[in-house]
């Protein structure tokens, strides 16, 4: 394992770019356990100060400092990311595998409904689950909810991976050995599927952020609990930007920017490490 | 051919299964949302106005039976499967009686436009410079715009939206900030208001294309540089064939196909409609309509937005399945 | 790094160098004539439906009820352009009989529809008798539990028999924000279904007609009427645009930048940081105040709302507590930014209210004494309107008031003093108790309070009741604040909340009567939790001291002085029992461009109508405008 991981930061400069990225988001995310102020709490500072020795970040029209304000919202925010990412992909995981090995009848009622998944509309969903719901919806129900809309795709994509290794001769081999079925899955197979569970879940992150960014943003979450969105939320309440106060957006959009650059470098890092032609060719020409 | 059809008939009942159960799941989250109609069209009656105890009561009541609403939900689902078979939403309970298709059909030319250009420019876009940086793997200029584009691709779009919003209605103010077209102009066939329609939909569309491309570049990329060390290739860049038919024919063509099925897919998807960027540059579509009706619990609107999506995307799919065996002689039919 | 006033010089500069964008805009509609205002209602999903009196069918504020509607008579919220009531089709009040079962409406003669029609009886009887025998129209409920038959005297004169007596019954036509309007009988008794008829193009009884609109709901235009003499407003001159555009011009900073670029006469309302916005960068912009807080004051008065029906809240020294722990002026800053007209009574502090309510009731607070329990104390701060106009002067400098009278218009006057200590003996006394840093009720439960609010749709009440959570939770009460965005009308009706933040007060503004919202506070229509409660006791306090003040008021006439003197008593009574928390008026951040136009409402030189440009009220505004430059 740490072999695997020298290997990356050596010879893949996204993931070396990637990881440092994130261990700096990390790192802000953690500060905020030693806040000075409670998340939620207004007016405890100075109004609308620019960034300053004082005020990294600035302050905003709440009365909020900035700087400690995003500590709380990266943390909640990746919180929720991972979430999100990990139920999700235990769900896929577990459907895909099950679908793509045991074939049949099962397999044709799993992906009927792993297709409906695919054909809702994802959005207005959300939008009506958030009604019917209303103050029930906290970051972790959504958390949940969006991991149980969120596996569809990528069991598809574990079930193709599944039903091309089980037609390959070494599962064959494993199977006239004595093997038994969860032994071959667990021992012979999963190896070459948690690869793509990894690189997903980089990506699933950056979609479940995005979607809750948006849903805050238009007011469909609990505004309670700092996050990203939650931030712009609170900035286009006070019509931030036409009254200038630009650091409002500025400092939460560039961290959520950040931190999908470095999920995203982190996954084609991953992407690229398991796919042998191309680390061929990289080494090759290192 | 007789597996063909055997794949056919499967496919087709694979289409109506997702249909159904999809738009049966959504009629059942709709009808389980906590906001009455009637109290709304009440609350929006008594805000302003009168508000006499009595009357209210007596509205109440008979707002009840215009609306048709409280009624077994059973019924209500039967119903609802009756008339979906004639396309026929029935009539909208926020726009009472204005039938649910009437509002849709407003809508939904200025979706299908914005989404149909936007969704194709992105498409060709992405796949050709993503293409040519594929092959082409150690071009500076082409690596810097990969760099750009996949470091635009995961900024969340009401980020991109905004600032471009910003940029150009407030700090350079050159573009026109809402609506599909100018003030007081009449919607026809000429000039001006053509010219004024793509005036209005340059931020829009823009702001999708944007965000838009960075998915078909990585995954044109990805497939290219597969390709180019594929053998045929490389035995026919030996043989002497001419770079540029090399790329174009060896290469792009083959990776095109499976990029052909994500086309399909978006634009199957596009009967979503494009919320964000509706609220944000106050543009005409169905996203808006949706929100719009969730509010005011017009649960028939919200229906038939939702159904034709579902309907949509379920055909987008079939319709690659169907054509792809035909296309692809790879496929075979009897996976 | 770059400071916000590099930011906004940037800007500014940028601004400057624009092209000239505002000329394209409208069409061929001349700038110079064109008035272009806000429609707060947005994008309208059904544009082509002009039937207003069809429920929640098309749009109503599109300018179809400010210029194309018209009824017997007008209340303005403020001084009223001739004074606060006004005969629009009628030519006098209400005639009453002598219990107040019959009322006669005398009309004006000559006023035409916008098809050359005359205005007549006819058109109010068949009015009328539309919605007797027609359920679910917008104003069929009061007219078919208060009307027994109508009578057409002469073309000039109508009687209402009533089903039984109702002092206020005119209220049903008189116009604050709206009233039921007068249908044209010549098109209507052509209709089949009137529910389902569209009323497009709409015949008009207003001085302006539709001349074009969007499909897509997004703007709405009408022209001036060639005959304009020959509507109501005419007595007070020509309406000075040719052309009014209802647009929906997005949230409030596209308004912002709309109104910058000079393409928005008259916003609805804005957030506060807008408006100090435009107020800094736009000289052309004006508003109601001529400084801060700029805002008018809408007849409306924002109120921490308890649900009496929850035994937390039963006590009347539990809601003083928390009222108690409410700093008014954190409250101020929080939601407004310091720009509230506050109130501690039971009205808002608006239109001719200081004169009628406010300035007697002041003698009474400063000496009303609380019985803690311990001791008494005087709550009430008179001074808290100055203490917010000091607090601001050093950043706002001249554009705070300084003489007395105007801080009171502008600030308001007083209000309850923080004081922890009285709300700590106020809640022993109800059974209360502190354990460690929490409170507990007296069932050993601990004491929640979820202020709900509507989030992004009232930007201003969420953060006031951000604020007061905040408030309460200090004091070791678990209060937060519960976002109901887009359900919270649902919630407050069936009484589904601890409190919130909003209103169950409203008054007429101009005219000191309190029917208007407090005949629905009697106990007779409080209802369960659970069943709908009927507006706008949404509260739903049962008190029979209250009960007694409102019987009284429908025995009396409209203009009866006795109605002050009850309206004392229901001020006194509130103050004691704190049934709600009065907490400021709904300040409306209307603000109007004089680039094109000028003569728009303001305090100090015109207060003649609401600038708020989705009040019925606004048609006086057309007719006071006039045109920055002269017509060519």
């Amino acid at each position: 394992m740490i072999a695997v991981f020298r290997d990356l930061f050596r010879y893949n400069g996204e993931f070396a770019i990637g990881f440092m990225i994130m261990v700096i988001i990390l790192g802000i995310a953690a500060a905020s356990f030693f806040s000075p102020y409670e998340p939620i709490d207004s007016y405890l500072v100075a109004m609308d100060a620019p960034p300053s020795a004082e005020y990294v970040f600035g302050t905003n029209s709440r009365g909020q400092d900035i700087f400690w304000q995003l500590t709380f919202a990266i943390r909640n925010t990746l919180a929720f990311g991972f979430i999100v990412a990990l139920i999700s992909r235990i769900l896929s995981l577990a459907i895909g595998l099950v679908s793509g090995y045991v074939g049949g009848a099962v397999d044709r009622v799993l992906m009927s409904i792993n297709d409906t998944f695919i054909v809702i509309p994802l959005f207005p969903l959300l939008v009506l689950l958030y009604f019917v719901l209303r103050d029930d919806m906290t970051w972790f129900v959504l958390a949940l909810v969006m991991a149980g809309l969120g596996w569809a795709y990528d069991a598809r994509l574990i079930r193709s991976v599944m039903i091309s290794l089980r037609t390959r001769e070494f599962t064959n081999t494993s199977v006239f050995s004595g093997m038994s079925m969860p032994r071959i899955v667990t021992q012979e197979h999963l190896p070459y599927v948690l690869p793509i569970v990894f690189s997903t879940f980089m990506n699933n992150m950056n979609w479940s952020i995005g979607l809750e960014v948006t849903l805050a943003v238009l007011g469909f979450t609990d505004v309670d609990t700092p996050t990203i969105g939650g931030m712009i939320f609170w900035a286009n309440q006070h019509s931030a930007m036409v009254s200038g106060i630009w650091w409002w957006y500025f400092f939460p959009t560039l961290f959520v920017t950040l931190t999908f650059i470095g999920l995203f470098l982190l996954s084609i890092s991953m992407n690229e490490y398991i796919d042998p032609r191309s680390r061929l060719d990289r080494m090759g020409n290192s | 051919m007789r597996s063909y059809v055997i794949y056919v008939g499967k496919r087709v009942l694979q289409f109506a299964l997702v249909v159904f159960v999809g738009i049966s799941i959504t009629f059942l989250i709709t009808h389980l949302t906590p906001i009455d109609p009637v109290e709304h069209a009440v609350a929006q009656v008594s805000t302003f106005g009168f508000s006499s105890p009595e009357s209210i009561e007596l509205l109440r009541q008979s707002l009840r039976e215009l609306y048709g609403v409280g009624d077994n939900l059973w019924e209500e689902y039967l119903v609802f499967w009756q008339r979906l078979a004639t396309l026929d939403f029935g009539p909208s309970l926020s726009a009472f009686p204005t039938p649910v298709s009437e509002l849709i059909g407003r809508a939904i030319p200025w979706t299908i436009g914005l989404l149909t250009v936007s969704t194709i420019l992105s498409w060709f876009i992405g796949n050709i410079i993503g293409g040519l940086a594929g092959y082409y793997s150690r071009n500076r200029v082409l690596r810097i715009i990969g760099m750009i584009m996949m470091g635009l691709h995961p900024v969340p779009y009401y980020i991109v939206a905004f600032v471009l919003l910003i940029a150009f209605t407030f700090v350079l103010p050159i573009l026109p900030s809402s609506g599909g077209y100018e003030m007081n102009m009449t919607p026809g066939w000429t000039l001006k208001f053509i010219g004024s329609v793509l005036l209005h939909s340059i931020l829009p569309s823009f702001s999708l294309i944007l965000v838009g491309v960075g998915s078909w570049f990585m995954g044109m990329r990805a497939l290219v540089s597969n390709i180019v060390t594929d053998d045929y290739v490389t035995y026919a860049s030996l043989a002497g064939v001419p770079e540029r038919r090399l790329v174009t024919s060896y290469v792009m063509r083959n990776a095109f196909l499976p990029q052909i099925t994500g086309l399909a897919m978006s634009i199957g998807a596009i009967f979503n409609g494009a919320v964000i960027t509706e609220q944000v540059f106050g543009y005409p579509g169905i996203g808006r309509l949706l929100v719009e009706a969730v509010h005011a619990a017009d649960y028939s609107l919200v229906l038939g937005i939702t159904s034709i999506a579902i309907i949509a995307v379920s055909a987008a799919v079939f319709i690659i399945d169907i054509i792809y065996p035909l296309i692809d002689p790879r496929v075979q039919v009897t996976q | 790094m770059l400071s916000r006033r590099t930011f906004m010089w940037l800007a500014g500069t940028f601004l400057a160098t624009r092209p000239a964008l505002g000329q394209v805009l409208g069409g061929d509609l001349p700038r110079d004539q064109l008035l272009i205002l806000e429609n707060p209602e947005g994008t309208i999903k059904n544009a082509g439906w002009f039937n207003i009196w069809a429920i929640n069918a098309g749009g109503q504020t599109t300018g179809l009820h400010q210029n194309a509607m018209d009824t017997f008579w007008y209340i303005d919220p403020d001084h009223g352009i001739n004074g606060v009531w006004d005969n629009s089709l009628a030519t006098e009040k209400p005639i009453y009989n002598k219990d107040f079962t019959e009322m006669t409406v005398k009309l004006r003669s000559g006023i035409f529809w916008s098809d050359g029609v005359e205005f007549t009886a006819d058109d109010v009887v068949f009015t009328i008798e539309t919605h007797m025998k027609t359920s679910g129209l917008r104003w069929s409920a009061p007219v078919q539990v208060n009307v027994a038959a109508i009578e057409k005297k002469s073309p000039t004169e109508v009687l209402f028999k009533l089903k039984k007596p109702n002092s206020r019954f005119h209220a049903l036509f008189t116009v604050r924000w709206n009233a039921m309007w007068m249908m044209p009988k010549h098109v209507f008794e052509k209709v089949g279904d009137v529910l389902k008829f569209d009323f497009n193009p709409p015949v008009s009884l207003g001085a302006y007609t539709l001349h074009n609109f969007d499909r897509g709901g997004k703007w709405f235009i009408w022209k001036k009427r060639d005959d304009w003499q020959r509507t109501t407003v005419a007595r007070y001159g020509e309406p000075g645009p040719g052309y009014l555009a209802y647009i929906d011009p997005g949230p409030p900073e596209k308004r912002v930048i709309e109104q910058l670029n000079h393409r928005l006469d008259v916003i609805h309302d804005l957030s506060p940081e807008g408006m100090f916005t435009l107020a800094k960068d736009s000289p052309s912009s004006v508003s109601w105040f001529k400084g801060f807080p700029y805002a008018h004051p809408d007849p409306t008065l924002p109120s921490v709302i308890f649900n009496h029906r929850l035994e937390k809240f039963q006590n009347k020294d539990v809601r003083w507590a928390l009222a108690l722990l409410i700093d008014i002026k954190a409250v101020s800053m929080a939601s407004y930014r310091g720009a509230a007209t506050i109130s501690a009574i039971g009205v808002p502090p608006t239109g001719l209210y200081p004169k009628y309510y406010f300035e007697p009731m002041e003698q009474w607070l400063t000496g009303f004494e609380l019985d803690t329990g311990k001791r008494k104390i005087k709550p009430y701060d008179p001074t808290v309107g100055k203490q917010i106009a000091d607090m601001l002067r050093p950043s706002l400098k001249d554009q705070i008031p300084s003489d007395p009278a105007d801080i009171a218009t502008a600030f308001g006057r007083g209000w309850w003093k923080p004081d922890p200590e009285a709300a700590t003996e106020l809640l022993q006394r109800a059974g209360f108790t502190k354990q460690g840093e929490r409170w507990f009720q007296p069932n050993g439960q601990p004491f929640t309070v979820k202020v709900m609010v509507e989030g992004d749709l009232r930007p201003v009440m969420t953060r006031a009741g951000s604020i007061i959570a905040q408030q309460w939770r200090r004091f070791g009460i678990d209060a937060n604040i519960d976002v109901a965005q887009g359900t919270m009308l649902d919630r407050r009706g069936v009484g589904d909340f601890d409190t919130f933040i909003g209103w169950s007060v409203e008054t007429w503004g101009g005219h000191p009567d309190l029917s208007f919202f407090l005949d629905s506070w009697h106990s007779q229509f409080v209802v369960d939790v659970g069943k709908v409660q009927p507006p706008r006791n949404w509260q739903r306090w049962a008190e029979p001291r209250l009960d007694k003040i409102i019987e009284e008021i429908r025995t009396i006439d409209f203009d009866d002085p006795r109605g002050v003197e009850l309206g004392l008593e229901y001020l006194k009574l509130a103050a004691a029992e704190m049934p709600i928390i009065p907490l400021m008026a709904y300040n409306v951040f209307a603000t109007m461009d004089t680039t094109y136009w000028t003569g728009f409402p303001s305090l100090a030189t015109k207060p003649y109508t609401n600038p708020v440009s989705n009040w019925g009220n606004t048609k006086y505004m057309m007719v006071n405008l006039k045109p920055t430059k002269p017509a060519k």
